[in-house]
């Protein structure tokens, strides 16, 4: 029995001699939808890194209560009291943009899960432990450019853009107005207020312009009421477009939502084998199926960062910060390798704009039809509002 | 012209969901005397009451309405007697801080409860259409403005014409040192602060219907109904129609004519208020 | 007195003490929560004279952006002052075209500007509108305590300001205007006067920790700079901590944002359903705020 006993203790001094043990601090929002994702994500991801053997990650979540208030003192703890060197967060731009400040004087690896606005590749231009993986803005605008060609082609000329007055509709309106014009489209672009949730009186504005494609920037919020009052004034366009965060609960069972069309960077309908293994781990541990590509982001974070620590097997930020860069990976997003961007500001960049698919609500599910190479399903064009 | 009517219908019936969220907020202060910074907490467990319902049990959002108005009285009620009753005789604003904790509390209670996911219902005529020569509006907002109506007419007959009303009524009109409150004022304020949260129970549920259900869904509307009760005059029931028209249709004249008008819809609504506000205070006296 | 001292010279030295590994969350921590109980005292100062605004929150954001565009070219302290004097001067506008307005009247008119303002400031090309506008910190960044110290400064003027004037004569001529200003006129006090002051006082105070807010969270938006939730917490405390008093909204403001520190770091999520029920059950049992509860301990003076 004592033998026994001793052998045990001796291969569990083996094992841990052989793992290599890092502590991570986790900085995001976790009372928002996309917050809490990627935190799941992220959980998930470090669990699997966990079961594996060779590395354990530690979690120490803060919240950082999507304000730069909370956000600021927040990365300091995590930095001076839990003396983490590796930090995954960054989800909202602004708030990401204030922790430049903090991150610079304490040099972490920052995983940076979020943060498209190109203000914050500009704040972290002259930081070297900066990992960005979500696409910047200008990846985003590429992206749904890529998509309005594709529009054109099929006689698309007039485009009613609808964007929220906050830096996630505005930041690139003028980029889009000027491409659009480029691309041969006749433009007429209007701001809201976000969760207003009336939108007649501008839609009857529109009406005017008769749009082929009302594109709208906002956020879940505003779903179901653009999708109603669209009907409601008689504006029929050709394609309803949207671009939010994510998509409000249920939707898709509501009937307004058959023939919109959206942009995302992940549904759990992908069919990629490191997709399907994410959504089955997902379900096993949350019992439920997430719509939120930030989930998946979380996940691919955990699990990327967790092989630059096998391959460096040191706990040193720099040791692993140079494995990461030479990571190589599928994810359920597609393959993930880091580069510089790019505008040359920040070395190293995760995805770009092959990442983004566009997706039409049709008969009840969300399915790709955008781009060709990854279509389910052709595009209804015109669609019925 | 076709389009200066149809903006002038947007602009009113948008006014119906403003004057629903408004008209328990101005009963709340009207009576009882407090500004209950809950409302819109009261309207977001409406719309629980009414997405639950439907998602749970299959029941429309249509049938929801008694059922919410019934819950949220109830709740009213409670509140009332629980946290109300003790600071009546409190000053203002530490009543006011009271509805901001109840607000605070119960709003993240929904996030641990329900997440923060936008959620939103689907029924046959969330979309439907009404169209009238060259003009045309959505069936809900017609139904929102109609009910608001409706319910506002029968406030103003419960307290015209019956006997409970018109103790309602000398009760709001005579606000005795709260230490000497009989059991009937008690009652009354009881009745006044139930029959509110009743009132944004309702509106919750059509905002579950027209806009979406989370727990944040309160805040947008209350903020509004704040100002739009202020600008009708502090418990002055009749003015709450108006006022909303009024801003409604200053929302959506600018939203329409002005290029980029959207983006200033929030501050021509407060313009309007604050010019109202001062024009009046200049004016008598 | 000797609480507000005592409480300042604890500010002074905080950076001193043997915090160990807290050191820097506690400083960070704590410049916010003297900025933000600096808002709260100059918010409490035009209370005395009876006025509820919720315009604080615009004051705080026009003093935030104002010395966030001066500070490069006039440097740290010229702009931050001229961010208060631009919150005080917009406050003498909207102080005098609401001077007979009183009670949620005034609220809901303060309310008002401060909407209209956060759209102008949404809507400016100069100010960076909705995408933002990044800010330098303090003294360029000279000083690593440099922002610290100016947190603590504010605080101290605040405090210094709400002392001096509770022993002012003006101090009895808004008291006897919250009273009632019909009797504050018989008693020969120019009610215009001392509400113009008392506002314009108190939205400099709110304007200057705007300023030193900018240089320390290094980036602004209008949503975020004007949001009316620092509106409703520059409220929230002095009422939580005791209103009319100096000590009272200083006091709330640290206990406020400790309370909700500490919260988050225990429970995490859903901290403010606890944090919501705390200040219901203050309301409940302690009427005059925290100062209520000294009082009765020293024996039953009033506060």
């Amino acid at each position: 029995m004592k033998k026994v006993l001793v052998l045990w203790v001796l291969l569990l001094a083996g094992l841990a001699l052989a793992q290599t043990t890092v502590r991570v601090g986790v900085l995001l929002p976790i009372s928002t939808v996309a917050g809490k994702a990627a935190l799941n994500g992220v959980q998930l991801g470090v669990e699997q890194v966990n079961a594996g053997g060779k590395v354990k990650i530690e979690l120490v979540v803060v919240d950082d209560g999507n304000t730069p208030a909370t956000a600021v003192p927040a990365l300091t703890k995590l930095m001076t009291v839990d003396r983490v060197d590796i930090v995954i967060g960054g989800l909202a731009s602004g708030v990401t943009f204030a922790l430049s400040g903090p991150v610079k004087q304490y040099q972490p690896l920052f995983l940076c899960i979020g943060a498209a606005s190109s203000v914050v590749e500009q704040a972290f231009s002259d930081y070297g432990r900066f990992f960005h993986y979500h696409p910047w803005d200008y990846h985003n605008v590429a992206a749904a450019l890529e998509f309005f060609k594709y529009l054109y082609e099929n006689g698309a000329r007039r485009v009613a853009i609808l964007y929220e007055d906050g830096p996630f509709g505005s930041a690139g309106i003028q980029t889009y107005r000027a491409q659009l014009q480029n691309q041969g489209y006749t433009v007429q672009a209007e701001p809201f207020k976000t969760g207003s949730g009336n939108f007649t009186a501008i839609l009857t504005r529109f009406k005017a312009f008769r749009p082929d494609i009302l594109y709208w920037i906002g956020y879940d919020v505003d779903a179901l009421p653009i999708a109603a009052q669209t009907r409601q004034v008689g504006l029929e366009p050709k394609l309803i477009y949207g671009a939010p965060p994510a998509w409000p609960v249920g939707f898709e069972k509501n009937r307004l939502s058959n023939d919109v069309a959206g942009m995302t960077a992940w549904l759990p309908s992908v069919a990629n084998n490191e997709s399907r293994r994410f959504v089955n781990l997902y379900r096993r541990k949350f019992g439920e199926v997430t719509d939120e590509y930030m989930a998946p982001m979380g996940y691919v974070i955990a699990l990327s960062l967790g092989r630059a620590v096998e391959a460096a097997s040191s706990a040193d930020k720099d040791r692993i910060a140079t494995e990461l860069a030479k990571v190589q990976m599928d994810t359920p997003f597609g393959p993930l390798s880091f580069k510089p961007s790019d505008t040359g500001r920040t070395r190293f960049q995760g995805f770009n704009q092959s990442i983004w698919l566009q997706f039409q609500y049709l008969e009840g599910s969300r399915r790709p039809v955008f781009p060709a190479n990854r279509a389910a399903r052709p595009l209804r064009y015109p669609g019925n509002y | 012209m076709e389009l200066l009517l149809q903006t002038l219908i947007n602009g009113i019936l948008a006014a119906g969901l403003y004057a629903l969220v408004a008209s328990g907020l101005a009963l709340a202060v009207g009576v009882v005397g407090i500004v209950n910074f809950a409302h819109g907490e009261f309207s977001m467990i409406g719309a629980f009451v009414s997405y639950l319902l439907f998602v749970g049990a299959g029941i429309d959002p249509i049938l929801s309405l008694g059922l919410a108005a019934v819950v949220l009285f109830v709740v009213g009620a409670l509140t009332y007697y629980g946290l109300i009753r003790p600071v009546l005789a409190a000053p203002e604003l530490n009543q006011m801080l009271l509805t901001f904790g109840l607000s605070v509390a119960l709003q993240n209670l929904a996030l641990l409860l329900f997440g923060a996911d936008t959620r939103v219902l689907f029924t046959p005529y969330q979309g439907a259409t009404l169209a009238l020569g060259g003009v045309s509006f959505g069936l809900p907002p017609f139904a929102a403005f109609v009910l608001s109506v409706g319910l506002l007419v029968g406030l103003y007959a419960f307290l015209g014409r019956t006997r409970l009303g018109f103790a309602v009524r000398a009760v709001a009109q005579n606000r005795l040192a709260p230490g000497l409150l009989g059991i009937e004022t008690q009652r009354i304020y009881l009745l006044a602060f139930g029959l509110s949260a009743a009132l944004a129970g309702m509106a919750g549920v059509m905002l579950s219907v027209m806009l979406y259900t989370s727990p944040t869904v309160g805040f947008a509307y209350t903020l509004k109904a704040f100002a739009i009760i202020v600008m009708a005059g502090l418990g002055n029931l009749r003015g709450v129609i108006p006022a909303a028209i009024v801003l409604a249709l200053a929302e959506a004249l600018v939203s329409t004519y002005v290029p980029g008008g959207g983006g200033w819809v929030e501050a021509v609504f407060f313009l309007v208020i604050f010019l109202a506000l001062t024009w009046r205070s200049w004016r008598t006296r | 007195m000797i609480l507000v001292g005592g409480v300042l010279l604890l500010a002074l030295l905080l950076p001193g003490l043997p915090l160990g590994e807290w050191r820097a969350f506690v400083l960070d921590t704590a410049q916010f929560a003297f900025l933000i109980s600096g808002l709260a005292l100059a918010w409490d100062l035009l209370a005395r004279t009876g006025q509820l605004s919720l315009a604080h929150g615009a004051f705080f954001g026009l003093g935030a952006y104002s010395a966030a565009l001066l500070a490069p070219g006039l440097g740290t302290l010229p702009a931050l002052l001229l961010g208060g004097a631009v919150a005080a001067l917009f406050s003498l506008l909207l102080g005098l075209s609401t001077l007979r307005l009183q009670g949620m009247y005034f609220a809901i008119a303060t309310l008002a500007f401060s909407e209209v303002i956060r759209t102008l400031v949404l809507k400016a090309q100069f100010t960076g509108g909705s995408i933002g506008l990044p800010v330098q910190p303090a003294f360029a960044g000279a000083y690593p305590l440099g922002g610290y110290y100016l947190a603590v400064a504010v605080l101290a003027i605040c405090a210094m300001v709400s002392l001096l004037l509770g022993r002012s004569r003006l101090h009895y001529a808004m008291a006897a205007t919250r009273q009632g200003e019909a009797v504050a006129r018989v008693l020969g006090v120019s009610v215009v006067r001392v509400k113009l002051l008392a506002f314009m006082i108190s939205a400099f105070l709110a304007g200057l920790a705007g300023g030193v807010y900018a240089m320390k969270t290094l980036f602004l938006t209008p949503y975020d700079a004007f949001g009316l939730g620092r509106a409703v917490e520059a409220l929230v405390i002095p009422i939580f901590g005791g209103l009319y008093t100096t000590a009272g909204p200083l006091l709330g403001g640290l206990i406020v944002v400790s309370l909700e520190t500490w919260l988050r770091l225990r429970i995490g999520e859903g901290y403010l359903v606890v944090y919501g029920l705390i200040l219901i059950l203050t309301i409940l049992f302690l009427p005059k705020g925290l100062m209520g509860l000294l009082a009765r301990r020293k024996g039953g003076r009033h506060a």
